[in-house]
Order: C-alpha cells, then structure tokens, then sequence
C-alpha cells in the first residue's frame, strides 16, 4: 500500500514536471536559440575570418592580436567610450540625486512635476535625437539663439556643439542628462522608504536642510546610487544609438564609439570575425569594470546596521 | 495532457488544410526582393509588372517583397550570408566580384548559354560595358546592370538672369566655376550665409570625383593606397579654398542648416550650383519648385581636365542558398530577362524615376526632356567606384574622417592625406594578415 503510493507520487511529479516543462518550453527554446546560439556561434566566429557570404575561415587568435597591436580606430572608439562612461555617468547620478531632492517635497501638484521629468524616459530615442539636433543646431538652434548676446559679448563664432569634434562628446552628454529622470523615480522611491523618525530626531538635534541631506538622505539612498551606478557602466559601454543618428560617429571621429565600430566592423567592412572579437572583448572589459565596482558595495553602500 | 495534444492536433491539421487548394502554390514560388514598400508611390507599379509576370505564366508564380532603401541592405546582406537570400534582388553593382567570388550568385553567363528558349533573351548590347564589367568575374557575367546613375551640375538659370548671365555662362572649368560662383555669395552682418554660388563639398561631390578629373584615383592597380602625393595635394587645396572668403565654420553651419531644414539647398535657392546625381530631377518634380534650371556636365580642371563623374547603379542578381531546385532557377531566369527586357524597363523608369540600364528603352523614356536628356548623356561618362576588399567603405567612413578633419583645420591636407593613407596600410596589412 506505502509502495503504491509513493510510486503515484512520482508519477504525479514526472507528470507534473512534463507539463511544466511544455509551458516553459516556448521560453526555453527562446533562450537557447535566440540566447544561447548566437552567443557561443559569436565566440566561435571571433576565431574566424567571416566575411557573412563565403564559410568562415580559421584564424586563432589573429582577430584579437589586430584589434590589440595594430588597430588604431579600435583604441580611439574604447578612448570615445572611455570618456563617454566616465564623465556621463557620475554626471548623470548627481543631476538624477539633485532631481530626486528637489522633488522628494510636499508641494502642491508635486506629481505633475514628477511626471514631466520622468517624461523624457518614455520618448523614443531617434525622436529625442532629432529634437536634440534641432536645438543644438548652430545656425538656428534655441541653445545658440539664447547664447547669442554672450558671442556677441566676446565677439566669438557660435559653438558648433555636434558639428565640432572639441564638443561633440561633451554634447552628447549633456543631452543624454535629459533623461536623468528614469534614475530619479528609483532615487524618489528609496527616500520614500526612509523613517521619518530619523528626519525628526536630526530636527530636535537642530540639524539644518544640508546636514539632513548628507548625513541621512544620502547615506540611505546608496543602495539605489549605487545600482544606478552599476548599471549606468554597463550602458555606457554600450552607447551607439544617440551618435549612429545625431552624429554618424563624427566629426572625425569624435564621437565614434565602440559599439559604433563593432557595427561598422560587420556592416562596412563585412569583417564579423572582428566583430565577434570585438564583442568579447567588451564583455570582458564591462565584466572587469562591473567587478571592481562590486567591490565597492561593502565599502560605500549602506546594508543597515549590523547585529 | 490528451487535450493539450488534442488541440495541437487541431491546430497543425487546420493549418494544413487552409494552405491546401490554392491555385498559386501548384506553381513554383519565385522571391524578388525591391525597393517599392507598401506605401511607396512606385509600389502599386511595380506590384502591376509582378502581376503581369504571374499571368503571364503558368509555371512560376513571383512573389515581390518591397522595403525601403534604408532597410533593404541589411536584410538582403544578413539574408545572403544565412542562405535565405530571394530569388532574385538587387545589389550593389561595384562588389558583385565579392559575391561571385563566394559563390553566393548565379553566373548568368552560363544561364544565358543554357537558355535555348529564344524567348526574350538577353541583348547585351543593349547594356553598357562599363557596367557590365563590374559584373563580370574570371570573364563571366555575374550580374546585370539593372539602372544607372550619374551625377551633373545643376544651375538655377533664374539666379543667372538676375546676375546677367545666360546659359552660355555656365562654367565648364574649375576656375570659371569659382570666378562665377563668387558673384553669388550673400551673407548676412552677423557672418551667417544666406546663399552661396558653389561649394565642392556640398551636393553628391567627392573627393575621388574630384580626383578622377585630374586623373588621380585613391588606388593604384594593385588597389595599394596612392593618396599623398602633390598632385592629390593640389586637388584637395582647391577643394579647401574655393570658398575662402567664408570660415569652415560658416560653411559647416549652413550646409548643416540646409539638412536640419530637410530642404535641398538647390530647390530651396540657397546655392546656384549644385553636383548632384539624376535624383535630383526628380526631387524637383516631386516637391513642386518653380525654379528654371538646367543641367551640363561638371567642370573639369582647367589643364587636361577629364570628363567623368562618379557614378554607379544597382545590379540584378540570381542568389545561390544552395538548395534552389532546377525549376527555381529556371522561374528566376525567366523573371529575371522580364525585369531586363525593354518594355519592362522602361516602365521601370516611369515609376520609379531611375536611369534603368536598358539603353533604348532610356533613350525613349527621356526624349522630348533636355534635363533628362542630358543626364543621360552623362551616364555615358560615369565611372565606377574600385571595390577594394581590405575597405569595402574606403570612400565613406573611412575617408571622412580624414576629410573633415581637414575641412575643418584639424590636420593639415598634407597631414591629412598621410594618415588617411596609413589607415589605408593598415587595413591593407591586417586584412592580409587574416586572409593569407
């Protein structure tokens, strides 16, 4: 009688397991052929040399040895990008910070504001290009118009914004901070979560608005930071649409990045073999990065008293 | 689980049924990739040629796919290298060797031997041989020209009048070209131009354009990078001081205005002259300008100045997946001398608004139009680009990032030319270094 039942047992658990087996399967099968396939043929396509019509050809490591020893776009795109992560996105945090504190506050119609910055998250990145080409456009964009008594005052050519390669990444930059308030909402949400009881204490204290700031908002609100942080590097890395449509890279080069490259290595020069290398090596170098910021979270990020 | 198979069933066994029956899938199915989508004023055109194929046939029936320009090279080239390439589609006529070379196209030399039918077959003389040679590989047709394009100097004869000059004026030499285009420039106090004659950079010019009608190239024969020397030096000189008397920063801020704008500065009046290719033509039919123009030939250097333009076409190509049966083939063929034939081509040309590649039919589709005429006169001086394996883009990216450096004072023109050469070298290098 025991043996029979734990014999039906199993048999309901392998039924069960079929049937949760078929209703995963549309999933599974996505992430093995959609997922997993192309990332393991790309690593094998990286050993090769692939021109997409003929077969690939075998190469070792020669695709890697290029890209390292005698390419020079391939270390002016990771420099682009370089410069891209490292002024963007601690920038980003703190215009995303200044954001949330200023609308972490009990005014009336405080959600329309919040709304409206959060607004920009929601456009379609080739619109927002398009309008950001129109305003930084040098001849007859607002940002210029309104700047205009200030060249005139030093009797200086208009700024060329996206047409000149001293300003062009900085450009991209500042427009990318537009959409600052997609970080916000998340900063927004963690301030909400702090106790008022520690506001409350600092008052009877007599803490000011700046020490409240700095010795509580902040400190609580690293997890958050901090989340942003690691995932702003690993964006950043990968920038591409913004430049593939306000600037097609240029001028010369500027705003040429790595992601843009790897689309050129495949498309233009009908190179994937370098390609393929050239997203391992992005990999890599986001995995390294996104490691040592890692490191940081014990040190910088606060995970509530301990014991 | 009985009703989960249950219904599966169902649904495979309906699926069945439904694509059972029609009349079309007893004929072998033909896939013809083009540039007409849905919504295209050429699509209902070029949907009736299709049409007229499939009722005039009882063994093949076509099946015409449209997307738009900017669309339609990543899918044909991610379509080419996974072997689910159309039937037939176009291409780019300057890298057919590429393709041929791989293997990936049909040599319709070969199908033009086999064809015993002597129904419509192919007049290759009604093609141009310059054409025809960027097609051919190991001295087979690998591809058919399938349009053509040209580029020209388009001047504004209003803007001429009001300057006192005719027809006769236009300018057949660089330096008429800057002593005229001067007499045309307007800038406001605070230095933004409203107008200009001519610049070099502006329109469809090039720098190898340029190159080719001083008898300089970017390649030798061996396609080794030659681009530094004092005569490519003096080109690019002229290139950068035709406009001297405005900084590169006015110039970038009004060619930039012009694009933002989304007007074409000739149409728009903001320039005089203009190089444009054909396209141009009907740019000005479609958006309505009143503005009367002509076209000529572009002005070549004043000393041993050589009558070429750049230009090029798109190609028709047979694609190989390696599993087209026989009749498949043999479907394609037959679409594909269709697509070629006079009639076709020169309805082609009406709805489209292209050069075709079929000579007669082009010198009918443009008689009576003196524009049109001249433009295709000049396709007759139009040259090819070199396809150069170690840099398929070598005239786009590649160079513009020199080119605008340049332009723009970064780098002087011989710096310039001298890094733009080694980037050359070392593409040349590391492609060899992948492929010995």
């Amino acid at each position: 009688m025991k043996k029979q039942t734990i014999g039906s047992l199993k048999q309901l658990r392998k039924k069960e397991n079929r049937m949760g087996y078929l209703f995963a399967s549309p999933w599974l099968i996505g992430i093995i052929v959609l997922g997993a396939f192309p990332i393991l043929a790309s690593f094998y396509i990286s050993f090769t040399s692939y021109d997409m019509s003929s077969a690939p050809q075998w190469v070792g490591l020669k695709n890697y040895i290029i890209l390292f020893t005698n390419d020079d776009v391939f270390w002016k795109s990771l420099w682009n990008t370089i410069y891209h992560v490292v002024i963007a996105i601690p920038l980003g945090l703190i215009v995303g910070i200044i954001l949330a504190l200023l609308l972490n506050n009990k005014i009336k119609g405080m959600s329309i504001y919040r709304t409206l910055f959060y607004l920009p998250c929601v456009v379609s990145i080739v619109a927002m290009s398009l309008l950001w080409m129109w305003l930084f456009q040098p001849q007859f964009g607002i940002i210029n118009e309104v700047l205009s008594p200030i060249y005139n005052l030093f009797n200086m050519e208009p700024i060329l914004w996206l047409q000149s390669s001293s300003t062009s990444k900085i450009t991209l930059i500042l427009m990318g901070l537009w959409t600052a308030g997609g970080s916000m909402v998340i900063y927004l949400a963690q301030m909400q979560d702090i106790p008022t009881s520690l506001y409350e204490s600092a008052e009877v204290d007599g803490a000011n608005w700046i020490q409240k700031t700095f010795r509580i908002t902040l400190p609580l609100m690293t997890p958050s930071i901090f989340f942003n942080f690691i995932m702003g590097i690993i964006g950043g890395f990968q920038v591409f649409t913004i430049a593939y449509i306000m600037t097609n890279g240029g001028p010369a080069q500027s705003t040429y990045y790595y992601a843009y490259y790897m689309f050129d290595k495949m498309m233009s020069d009908q190179a994937m073999g370098m390609a393929s290398a050239m997203a391992w090596i992005l990999l890599v170098i986001v995995l390294i990065v996104t490691m040592f910021a890692l490191r940081l979270n014990n040190k910088v990020v606060y995970l509530g008293e301990e014991g | 689980m009985k009703k989960v198979l249950l219904m599966l069933l169902v649904i495979v066994a309906s699926i069945t049924l439904f694509s059972c029956g029609d009349k079309e899938s007893e004929r072998t199915e033909i896939t013809f990739w083009h540039m007409s989508p849905v919504g295209d004023v050429s699509y209902s055109s070029v949907k009736q040629l299709i049409t007229d194929f499939n009722d005039s046939q009882e063994l093949y029936f076509v099946k015409g796919v449209g997307f738009s320009f900017w669309d339609y090279w990543d899918k044909i080239n991610v379509a080419v290298a996974s072997s689910t390439a159309p039937s037939i589609g176009l291409s780019t006529i300057d890298d057919v060797v590429s393709r041929a070379e791989s293997g990936v196209i049909y040599n319709i030399s070969d199908l033009m031997a086999a064809d015993t039918s002597g129904v419509n077959t192919l007049d290759l003389s009604e093609f141009r041989q310059s054409q025809m040679d960027f097609a051919t590989y190991e001295d087979d047709l690998y591809a058919m020209p399938f349009s053509a394009t040209t580029r020209a100097l388009f001047y504004n004869l209003d803007m001429f009048e009001e300057m006192g000059l005719t027809e006769a004026d236009v300018p057949t030499t660089w330096s008429e070209l800057q002593t005229i285009a001067k007499m045309f420039d307007v800038q406001e106090e605070d230095g933004t131009i409203t107008r200009i004659g001519f610049d070099p950079t502006y329109g469809d010019t090039t720098y190898h354009g340029w190159l080719w009608q001083a008898g300089l190239d970017f390649f030798d024969e061996d396609l080794n990078p030659t681009l530094n020397t004092p005569e490519h030096l003096e080109v690019l000189n002229w290139i950068l001081d035709f406009n001297e008397d405005f900084t590169r920063t006015q110039l970038t801020a009004f060619g930039e205005a012009n694009a933002m704008l989304g007007v074409n500065p000739f149409t728009s009046e903001r320039v005089a002259m203009i190089v444009s290719n054909d396209g141009l033509y009907q740019t000005i039919n479609t958006s309505g300008a009143d503005i009367n123009y002509g076209v000529a030939a572009i002005p070549v250097p004043d000393e041993d100045g050589i009558h070429v333009c750049w230009g090029s076409g798109f190609s028709l190509e047979m694609y190989d997946n390696g599993d087209n049966t026989d009749a498949e083939v043999a479907g394609a063929y037959e679409f594909y001398k269709y697509l070629l034939s006079e009639s076709v081509q020169l309805k082609l040309g009406e709805s489209l608004g292209w050069l075709m590649s079929h000579i007669s039919a082009m010198e009918t589709y443009v008689e009576g139009d003196p524009i049109l005429e001249t433009l295709l006169g000049e396709v007759d001086y139009a040259m090819d680009k070199v396809y150069v394996p170690y840099a398929p883009a070598w005239h786009a990216s590649d160079w513009q990032t020199y080119y605008t450096q340049i332009m723009d004072g970064d780098l002087t023109p011989e710096a310039g030319l001298l890094a733009a050469r080694n980037h050359y070298l070392q593409k040349q290098e590391n492609y060899n270094t992948l492929n010995e």
